[in-house]
């Protein structure tokens, strides 16, 4: 996999090669990002293909002094917060709670993950965010605050809180 | 109560996707992106077959103007030239030449006045 560097450098020479590094590097991490937000397979589809074409159309907005990473997975986040938004405005869902039931790209048989996701989406925005961003993909705190819009301060009380939260809903629920 | 692990769990998660999805995800992206950076691609060969003509018509329209204030009045215009000029440029440009031409009114406006004017002098 091609170097953050690698990628910038290459989108700035040959825009077109340069988001081919990117879409090797970032397709998979950037999706898992969205479908943990919205659950469902096909709005994760939809709001990855948006957040890759945002990525291409502003990528002359990226300031080299922020994290790559962390502007790549705000970018996806955005688009999976205004595709949650989208759908409460459509029908009244709590948290995605029953896309998890109603998604046929979800295996019920893994008891364990299913409760730990549906734990995750019972948290508030934050700490959600938060603990998705450093359990899943593995962000520095400064990274989630670029990501959140807070700082890193803020990033790890919300990570701590979400855990302490996720732990005592996991021990209910097994 | 029994204790519970994260490292039991670790990044797994219950969600899958269809076979050949993040291949199909590339080319849909690329294709997207293929479709929006070639619109831009269009504009600036527009752009740059229109910009020699727009600049050709300005130069041609103070040109007439210049030779018509300096000429004597009685002198008619050697159109001849111009007309050359014109049967030497591309389809392409002579049909922007006359849209330009329609399609400004600060040329036609002119023009108009100076038939009018020429006109009343006669």
């Amino acid at each position: 996999m091609a170097s953050d560097k690698e990628i910038i450098r290459t989108m700035q020479v040959n825009s077109e090669q340069g988001f081919r590094l990117l879409m090797a590097g970032y397709k998979e991490p950037l999706y898992w990002h969205i479908r943990r937000l919205v659950v469902n397979h096909a709005d994760a589809q939809d709001a990855a293909q948006e957040a890759f074409v945002r990525i291409f159309r502003n990528f002359s907005q990226y300031n080299e002094e922020n994290s790559f990473r962390a502007w790549l997975f705000r970018i996806a986040t955005n688009e999976a917060l205004r595709l949650i938004e989208r759908r409460h405005n459509e029908s009244v869902s709590i948290e995605g709670l029953s896309d998890i039931l109603a998604d046929s790209y979800v295996n019920y048989g893994d008891l364990e993950a299913v409760h730990l996701q549906k734990a995750i989406l019972r948290l508030p925005a934050k700490q959600q965010l938060a603990f998705n961003l450093r359990y899943y993909d593995e962000l520095s705190y400064e990274e989630i605050a670029e990501v959140a819009g807070s700082s890193a301060a803020s990033a790890k009380m919300n990570y701590h809180l979400a855990k302490e939260k996720i732990i005592e809903y996991m021990q209910k629920n097994n | 109560m029994k204790q519970f692990d994260f490292e039991q769990v670790g990044k797994r998660m219950p969600y899958s996707v269809p076979d050949g999805f993040f291949d199909k995800l590339e080319a849909d992206v690329m294709q997207k992106v293929n479709e929006t950076s070639a619109l831009p691609n269009r504009r600036k060969r527009a752009l740059r077959i229109a910009l020699p003509a727009a600049m050709a018509v300005a130069a041609s329209v103070v040109l007439f103007f210049a030779l018509k204030t300096t000429l004597p009045k009685n002198e008619a215009v050697d159109f001849e030239s111009v007309e050359l000029a014109f049967n030497n440029l591309s389809t392409e440009d002579q049909e922007y030449l006359l849209l330009v031409y329609e399609q400004d009114e600060f040329i036609y406006d002119l023009t108009d006045y100076e038939l009018q004017f020429n006109n009343e002098e006669e």
